[in-house]
């Protein structure tokens, strides 16, 4: 598959903070990608890059065929973290306006934008001020304008912070239906669970540095099973099952203890509670974790400020 | 091309089609009509005052004729001047000012009471009766002036309604003055026909200037060009000053708003600041296309002369062109200036620290444009005419008096370069300020501008 965007050693310096490090990546064309890091990581700053907002320390970026994103801005749909539209406006009129700076008719602006207002179930907003819309029908309405023109690469900062899990959904749903259409859709997020339903494929930036790349299921994989299990068993018995990794305490009542076992890399874990049976410690209750993109993401970004150290040094 | 346009476009609506636009833009010609014609309303919409005039004694005998003859004068010297003004074509302009000036008095005779009473405590008495607000209308009087002579000497005590009311007193005053000045000349052997010539007498004094349009005497044609080169320059000061601002406002609006990343991303810095400068010039233009329809309309219904030759002056020699010139580089100096601080603004309060010395240094031109009036080619304007940013106001209030054609080139020249250099630097500090969070100071602003920020 052909990469509509494409980094190379990209590097963004202010004054004396280096904001984004050598940074390298793809984005196959038609894909949905997650950009995801910790506040702070980058993110922004990079996708300034893409845009062409702001021009590069030293790297190279193409995107869309182009070495800049000015050059290609009316082939791409931006929605930025903090939102604004025109508030005396309607949501018509600000959808038609930025659809005609980006090269598409005024009064085919319009035809789409009431279109997909309708689609978007927010019909009966059209003829209301920007400012008479509720906080996610102004999102709904700014994204709708950051697409309107249907383009071929779309960049959403931040595109679900600020929603409730309603509008998120709907919001999901937009995402999947513009990659259906044909878009290529890179956006940033630190909320993993999108990322996780969302995308085809995953970066992750810490300290503006690439942290990963690659498919959901492999930034999983780059993070162990756990295995919780729940009865008298001392820790150091539990360590010496084999295919552990390491072991945490999380409770422990008068011997009772809830054991967090961080299983090998590779590990799959029936072995481990097989042995723990027939070793016969005292088992009351156990559950096979499967990693998720947040632990992976924790891991290979090691920012997590609820997770207690020993976890980080467990896996490693 | 087409972005710029369409930028240029939405900020002319947003601003056009609010009620605030309009009030504000009718607010600067009615308040010069209010401002003048308020009190001029109040004056002439002044009632006639009833006043009765009563002469002490027989030593005081003639002073009541004087007052009634003073004020005769002034009635027939105010008719005068009505039906000139009706010769010129003027009569509105003729009434107009007939009804400010002049006495608002009606002289009638003493009511009896008065007359009859005698000084002391029963006049006093039927005094408060005729001045009482609340006495009939028919015996009523707003003042009454009680004149006498001591030592030969014309006095008088003037009783009105209204103790702030010195409007009679002041009448008479003069018109006892002009009596007593005559009678003094008269005892003195002049003869009373010479009295009257010299009361009459108004000396003829007519100013020339080889420089006059005609060649010879000075005109009111020779003094109006000074007049428009001063109202030039103010109008031009206060409209780039209100383009400007509502630039900066409207720049920290979309700022505040968070729309000025979104509209980066669909168009280049130098399209949106080109597009949101022509938008609020149309803007200016609106304004002054509005003002100078009143001010043409209410000029030439009230003075058509007076308007021909102010449209002369301008089309002479192309002056209108100049003040064209002068605008166009006026408006871009400040406005993308305005603009750029305005990208690093989310209130006018974070303005404040760049505005502040900014509008200090506006303030000048304002102060020197007055002196331009009177002495064009006094030093300190010709000075300060040269340094750019106050050249499009000082040289509009110096054009109509010929300033030497070296300087006026060489002045636009500066203007103009300036006016590029400050696109430059203003293109520069938008793009940085547009998408920067940090505080703007004369710091931060020079780093974006440098492009170290």
């Amino acid at each position: 598959m052909t990469a509509a965007l494409t980094l190379e050693s990209v590097s963004k310096r202010y004054g004396g903070f280096d904001a984004v490090r050598d940074l390298s990546f793809e984005v196959p064309k038609g894909s949905i990608c997650g950009f995801l890091g910790p506040n702070g990581a980058g993110k922004t700053s990079t996708l300034r890059m893409i845009l062409g907002l702001q021009p590069a320390t030293s790297g190279r970026i193409d995107i869309l065929g182009a070495p800049d994103g000015r050059l290609v801005r009316d082939r791409i749909g931006f929605l930025p973290e903090e939102r604004g539209l025109y508030k005396k406006m309607t949501p018509v009129e600000a959808i038609a306006f930025f659809g005609a700076l980006k090269g598409l008719p005024s009064h085919e602006g319009k035809k789409r934008a009431r279109q997909l207002l309708e689609q978007q179930g927010l019909g009966a907003a059209q003829k209301k001020k920007m400012k008479e819309l509720s906080k996610g029908m102004a999102q709904k309405v700014q994204l709708i304008a950051a697409v309107v023109h249907r383009p071929e690469f779309v960049i959403l900062d931040e595109p679900f912070s600020g929603l409730d899990p309603m509008n998120q959904q709907g919001l999901e749903e937009m995402i999947r239906g513009l990659a259906a259409d044909g878009a290529t859709v890179l956006f940033s997020t630190h909320v993993m669970q999108h990322a996780e339903r969302l995308c085809d494929k995953v970066v992750l930036l810490a300290k503006g540095r690439k942290a990963f790349e690659g498919t959901v299921e492999e930034a999983k994989a780059t993070s162990p099973r756990v295995l919780d299990l729940e009865g008298a068993i001392s820790p150091e018995a539990a360590g010496a099952l084999p295919g552990v990794a390491g072991v945490e305490t999380l409770s422990d009542q008068d011997g009772v203890r809830r054991l967090k076992i961080v299983l090998a890399a590779g590990a799959g874990g029936q072995d481990t509670l097989k042995a723990a049976f027939l070793s016969g410690l005292d088992v009351r209750g156990f559950a096979l974790k499967e990693p998720t993109l947040h632990d992976a993401f924790i891991g290979l970004t090691g920012d997590n400020p609820d997770q207690p150290a020993v976890r980080a040094e467990a896996v490693q | 091309m087409k972005r710029t346009l369409l930028i240029a476009r939405r900020e002319y609506v947003a601003y056009a089609k609010t009620v605030g636009f309009w009030l504000s833009l009718l607010a600067f010609p009615m308040f010069a009509v209010l401002g003048g014609g308020i009190p001029l309303l109040i004056r002439s919409a002044e009632p006639i005052k009833v006043v009765t005039v009563i002469e002490d004694g027989p030593a005081a005998t003639g002073l009541a004729a004087e007052v009634r003859a003073a004020l005769q004068e002034e009635k027939d010297r105010l008719a005068e001047r009505v039906q000139e003004a009706a010769q010129k074509g003027q009569a509105a302009a003729g009434r107009a000012a007939a009804s400010i000036s002049g006495p608002k008095m009606r002289l009638i005779d003493a009511p009896p009471a008065l007359t009859v009473a005698a000084p002391g405590a029963a006049r006093e008495a039927a005094l408060r009766e005729v001045l009482d607000k609340d006495a009939s209308k028919d015996r009523r009087v707003d003042a009454v002036v009680f004149l006498s002579r001591v030592d030969g000497k014309p006095q008088a005590q003037v009783w009105t309604a209204r103790a702030m009311d010195n409007d009679v007193a002041d009448f008479v005053r003069n018109a006892l003055r002009t009596g007593y000045r005559d009678q003094a000349l008269t005892a003195a052997g002049v003869a009373p026909s010479l009295v009257e010539q010299i009361e009459s007498f108004k000396p003829e004094v007519k100013a020339f200037s080889p420089n006059a349009a005609s060649g010879g005497e000075v005109s009111m044609r020779d003094r109006i060009p000074a007049f428009i080169g001063l109202g030039a320059g103010f109008l031009l000061w206060s409209l780039v000053i209100t383009g400007a601002s509502i630039l900066l406002n409207s720049v920290m609006e979309e700022k505040s708003n968070k729309i000025l990343e979104v509209l980066l991303s669909s168009a280049s810095a130098s399209e949106i600041l080109t597009g949101k400068v022509l938008g609020v010039a149309m803007l200016t233009l609106t304004v002054l296309a509005v003002w100078a329809g009143i001010g043409t309309s209410v000029l030439t219904s009230a003075s058509p002369d007076t308007a021909a030759t102010i449209g002369q002056v301008l089309l002479d020699g192309g002056l209108v062109f100049y003040f064209i010139a002068y605008m166009v580089g006026g408006y871009l100096m400040y406005a993308v200036l305005f603009a750029a601080i305005g990208a690093f603004c989310e209130t006018p309060r974070d303005a404040q620290t760049l505005m502040g010395p900014i509008m200090m240094i506006l303030v000048v031109p304002i102060l020197v444009m007055q002196m331009a009036l009177t002495s064009p080619d006094a030093p300190v304007v010709k000075v300060l005419s040269w340094i750019p940013f106050f050249t499009p106001f000082l040289m509009s209030a110096r054009a109509p008096s010929d300033p030497p054609l070296i300087e006026v080139v060489l002045t636009l020249i500066g203007m103009f370069a300036t006016a590029a250099l400050m696109v430059w630097i203003a293109g520069r500090a938008f793009r940085a300020g547009a998408l920067s969070d940090v505080k703007l100071s004369w710091k931060t602003f020079g780093r974006a501008v440098t492009g170290r920020g």
